[in-house]
This record gives C-alpha cells, structure tokens and sequence, in this order.
C-alpha cells in the first residue's frame, strides 16, 4: 500500500473516532469519555441507570445505525457509479430512495405506522426494491439492457415516485405530515438495535458481494466494450450491482429515511486521493460513508439543539456546496477523476 | 483456428463463410458500414450471429460462457477512453480476468503473464505510469500487451492503427505481424489498404455485409476490385523499392498535388494558341 493511501486511511479512521466519540458523550445527558466504558458495561450487566440507558439503548444503538448506513450508502454509490460508467449515479439513480420514500410515506397514510411501527418500514423496503425492478424491466430493451435507457427510466420513476408522494404530503394533516417528513429527509432519531441487526446484515452482504465483483468493476468503469473483451459477463454483473445495491440501500432507507448527497459525494472525493481500483475503493467508501454520516448526526443533533434536524438536511447542506466545488475544480483541470 | 461458417447478423451482415488457421494475419478491408467491426463483434462472440456458426478450434463460440470464451479469443475495440484513471500494470491486469481466481488476488501465473506482456511490448518502464498520460501509440501498446496477457490463440483488433500517426501505425503493425508469426491468429479491421497489403497474409474485402473478395493481397485489391466496392478508379502497382502493393489515386480536381504540376503543362500550350 502506498503511503498516500495510509496516510488517508489514518486519516479517515481517527476521525471516524473522533466523531463517535462526540456521538456517544455529547447530548441532553453528557457522558464523560472515561464512562463511557464502564457505562456501557453496567448497561451490558442489566443496570438500569439513566446513564446506562441512555449509553446502550439510545447512543450505541444511533451510532451503529450512522455508520452502517453510511456505509452502505456510500458502497452501493461507488458500485453504481462503475456500472452505470457514470460519476453522477447514486443510490437514488435506480429508484430505490423514492420508491423506498413512497412505501414508507403510503404505509403512514393508509393508518398502517398506528397497526405496527414495523410496517411503514416494511413497505419502504418492498416499495424500493419494487421499483428498481420496474427500472430493470423499464431499462432492459430486446433482451439487452443499455446504460442510459436504465438512466432514463430510473429519472422518470424516480419522479413518478416522487410526485405521488408529494400528492399524498398535500392531502394528509399536519401532524401526519410531520411524520412523513422523517422518512423524505432521514433521521436516525428512535434507532433500537433490531434496526441495527437489518441494516447490518444487508451491509455486510452488500460488502462481501462488492468486494468480490471489484475486478469486473474496473473492467466495467473503463468500458462495456472494453469488459465484454476480456471476458465479464455484463449483463450479470449489472444485475448483481443493482439488486444487491437496491438491498443495502433499501435496508438502509427502512432505517433511517432517504438521506441524499452520501452516496455520490463520498465515492467521488475518495476516488481522488485512494485511486480507482475498486479492491481498495469499496472498503474505503465504506469507511468514509460511516464517518460522514456520523459527523452529519453529531451537526444535525447539535445546531439547533434542543431541536433536532433531519440529517438528510446536514448532509444535502454540507454536499451539495463542496460536490459543487469539487465538480468545479476538476473541470478547470480538464480531466475527470 | 477460427470458423465463420454462413454466419448472418441482423441485415448487417450476409452469409460470412471464411477459415483461418493459426499463425496468420488477416485484414478485413472494405468501405464504412460494410460490417467489419461488427464481423469482429459476432466473431468474438460478443453478439450472436442470427443465422450460422462461429467456431474457435472446434468449438462453438456462441456456447461458450464470457469467461470460456475469453480464454480463447480476445477483442480489443476501436476506442480505447482516453480517461482511464488506471496504471499500465492495473489495465494489462485486467486481461487476466478469464484466468485468475474469482475471489482474491491474481495466482502467481496471472502476475507472470502480466510481466511477459509488458516486457514483449517494451512497457516495463511505463508500468505504474497512469494511461491517460501516455502517447497514442503507447497507449495501444498497453491495450495489445492487455490482449497479449490474456494468452488467448486469437486476437480481433478493431482498427488498431486508425488515430495514430505513421510512426506509430508502422510500429504497431510491426508487433501484430511479430504475433501473429510466433503462431497465432490476428484478425484486424483495418482502413488503409496499402499497410493492409503489405502486413497481412490475407486481406477480406467486405462490401454491404458480404465477402466481396478474399484472399491473398494481390488477388483481393485488384483496380477492378477496388474501383466496385470504393467506388474509385486507382491503378495498382508493386512498390519500386519494396515490392509492397501500392495504389495510384485518381486524378485530382485542377490535378493538385500531382508531378510535374498540372498548371504549367496545360495553362502554358493555352496561352502560345491565343498568341
């Protein structure tokens, strides 16, 4: 390993610390860093200390889900970003973050959130894989699917998703809308540790598959022509990306909502500094994902505190200025890393 | 050994029958749109022909997973992206994905034939050079050692020397017919007929989808030959020094460029008849 891409990966793991530490000590009730052990124990051991409580069944559990959503985000953003030969896809490219919005948004409106707080985030899942599939079937023409008909049809079902979720948004009280807004701009607020189990075994999956495709995923980012010479079979290897991609993201957004920008800013930035080489890329993102979203979570609990905001407004917030910097920037080199 | 045996694609291409042995290079010539790079695209067996068969010693090519296939034929297209955010050694890497393991880092043999394709091809030095910044010509250097390291018995290249200028269109010849001598089967799309001549063993000259003609040089770009598939009345004649085939174009308009120039034969016999 180079000494550019230690020093990054050094880099990137002390501030992942940094940012859980603050996540797990700073809040309504301040737990001091030298507790946060021995908190966590007494926790583990059955106390029921408010301190205790507070630790194992609200902090761990909320920092877990940052990272693994991060995580997750980021990944399938990369993933895409190599199959759709395109720096502008992200996991809301294929569909899943509106469809999953629209399950989650129609289960709260039909009364199913008040029959079981699962259900709405049951329906985001089915909802988000659903219409990947639609964009799959949509996309594929003649038996052969072409990457910018995918594009085309993951735009337009994407903003069909979107403006039937808008429709109902108008048509509900006030007080259910304020409900849905959590699932349109994320949260990780009411994270337990069966949510924590869902994201995290999706993640894992999507990590081990990723990691496993990353040399047909290089071949892929220089190339369909390129990659269909050297013997990758295309068209599975896209198949593959999108559905384990629709997984993890879908899993994710039955979490914690649609939370925008991670998944292509994060990609992009580390593309820059560690190379294009996705064996390398793919746990780097995956690591970079879980630090952005657990720095966006300590922003969005902090900035208005004791009012919190939806952490997709942090991370859209902070993204879209420095993507657009980073899109500036790379233009007036001339090149695209 | 590769067969074409009937092979029809799509009203693109008609009833292509040819065989080629191993340790030949073959040009496939003809006009734009006549099929040639999509002859190589069906032969590779990137697309299935819609009648006949392609056969690579013996086996069907169209039976054959993307991997199986690898191993025995390698494509290169036309266009290589000129972004490529990858090293010489990461992109020659990437011919070895039919051979190395499906999970983990490449075996010993992959990184041997990785290192035997970039030294054949005088690109050691260059090998954690990123691509996009080497010359055209390097840059098709390090996607032929990409074929090469792929250690498949045939190679289709799709214009291999179209964007590169004569230095490096000569150099690049030079080490496809070096391939194919040391015994395996080049195929390539090429557009310049007298390089075409003088580097292939056979040329075939496609016109509209079908084999015009196919054969050695001399028999294939007759001026008959030339004049009905390009629609242009040349002269064709062996080279002075060389011995290659070599064309004579037709006449220019005003017979620019030609020797003596035309202006002071013709204007000059004009101008004593007015006096």
């Amino acid at each position: 390993m180079s000494r550019r891409r230690r020093t990054g990966l050094i880099g990137l793991f002390l501030l992942l610390c940094i940012a859980a530490w603050v996540e797990i000590s700073w809040g309504p009730v301040s737990i001091p860093i030298r507790q946060i052990g021995s908190q966590t124990w007494a926790y583990l051991h059955g106390s029921r200390d408010a301190d205790a409580v507070v630790m194992g069944a609200i902090r761990w559990p909320r920092l877990c889900a940052a990272i693994l959503v991060g995580a997750g985000l980021a990944v399938s953003g990369c993933v895409l970003q190599a199959v759709f030969r395109n720096s502008m896809a992200d996991p809301g490219i294929i569909g899943v973050s509106s469809g999953g919005a629209l399950g989650a948004v129609l289960a709260i409106s039909l009364g199913l959130g008040a029959v079981s707080p699962w259900l709405p985030p049951l329906c985001a899942f089915a909802l988000g894989l659903a219409a990947v599939l639609a964009v799959y079937r949509l996309g594929s023409i003649g038996g052969r699917t072409a990457v910018h008909s995918l594009l085309l049809s993951g735009v337009a079902v994407s903003s069909l998703c979107s403006a039937i979720v808008t429709l109902l948004l108008s048509l509900v009280p006030f007080q259910t809308m304020a409900q849905m807004m959590f699932w349109l701009m994320g949260g990780l607020d009411g994270i337990t540790w069966v949510h924590v189990a869902v994201a995290g075994s999706a993640v894992l999956v999507g990590l081990v598959v990723f990691i496993a495709m990353a040399p047909a995923l290089d071949i892929i980012s220089i190339g369909e022509e390129q990659a269909e010479g050297v013997g990758v079979h295309l068209e599975r290897v896209r198949r593959v990306a999108m559905l384990v991609s629709a997984l993890v993201v879908g899993a994710c957004v039955s979490i914690s909502g649609v939370i925008g920008f991670v998944g292509l800013i994060v990609p992009h930035l580390l593309r820059l500094w560690f190379g294009a080489a996705h064996r390398v890329l793919i746990p780097v993102c995956a690591l970079g994902g879980a630090v952005l979203l657990t720095l966006s979570d300590v922003i969005a609990r902090m900035a208005l505190s004791p009012v919190e905001l939806n952490i997709g407004i942090v991370t859209s917030c902070l993204g879209a200025p420095f993507f657009l910097y980073l899109l500036r920037r790379q233009y007036a080199r001339g090149a695209w890393g | 050994m590769l067969e074409a045996a009937g092979v029809s694609f799509r009203g693109i291409l008609h009833d292509v029958t040819q065989t080629w042995p191993a340790g030949r290079l073959v040009g496939l010539v003809g006009p734009n749109g006549a099929g040639k790079s999509t002859l190589l695209r069906v032969l590779a067996g990137i697309w299935s022909p819609t009648s006949g068969e392609v056969r690579v010693s013996g086996l069907s090519v169209h039976q054959l997973s993307p991997r199986q296939r690898a191993r025995h034929v390698s494509y290169l297209p036309q266009q290589l992206p000129d972004d490529i955010p990858f090293t010489v050694r990461e992109f020659v890497e990437m011919g070895r994905y039919a051979h190395r393991p499906r999970i983990g880092a490449l075996s010993r043999a992959d990184r041997a034939a990785v290192d035997q394709a970039l030294s054949r091809l005088e690109l050691a030095d260059l090998a954690h050079n990123p691509i996009k910044y080497l010359s055209g010509g390097q840059r098709q250097r390090a996607a032929i050692a990409r074929c090469l390291a792929q250690e498949s018995g045939v190679l289709l290249l799709d214009e291999p020397i179209s964007n590169l200028d004569l230095h490096y269109q000569w150099e690049i010849l030079q080490i496809v017919r070096g391939l194919a001598s040391e015994g395996r089967l080049v195929v390539m799309a090429i557009h310049h007929l007298e390089l075409a001549a003088a580097f292939c063993d056979e040329l075939v000259l496609l016109r509209n989808g079908r084999v015009y003609q196919a054969g050695k040089p001399q028999a294939v770009l007759t001026p008959e030959a030339v004049e009905a598939v390009f629609g242009l009345s040349v002269q064709v004649f062996p080279d002075p020094h060389t011995g290659h085939l070599r064309l004579s174009w037709p006449e220019t308009v005003d017979g620019a460029g030609s020797h003596p120039p035309r202006e002071v034969e013709e204007v000059v016999p004009a101008c004593a008849k007015r006096s």
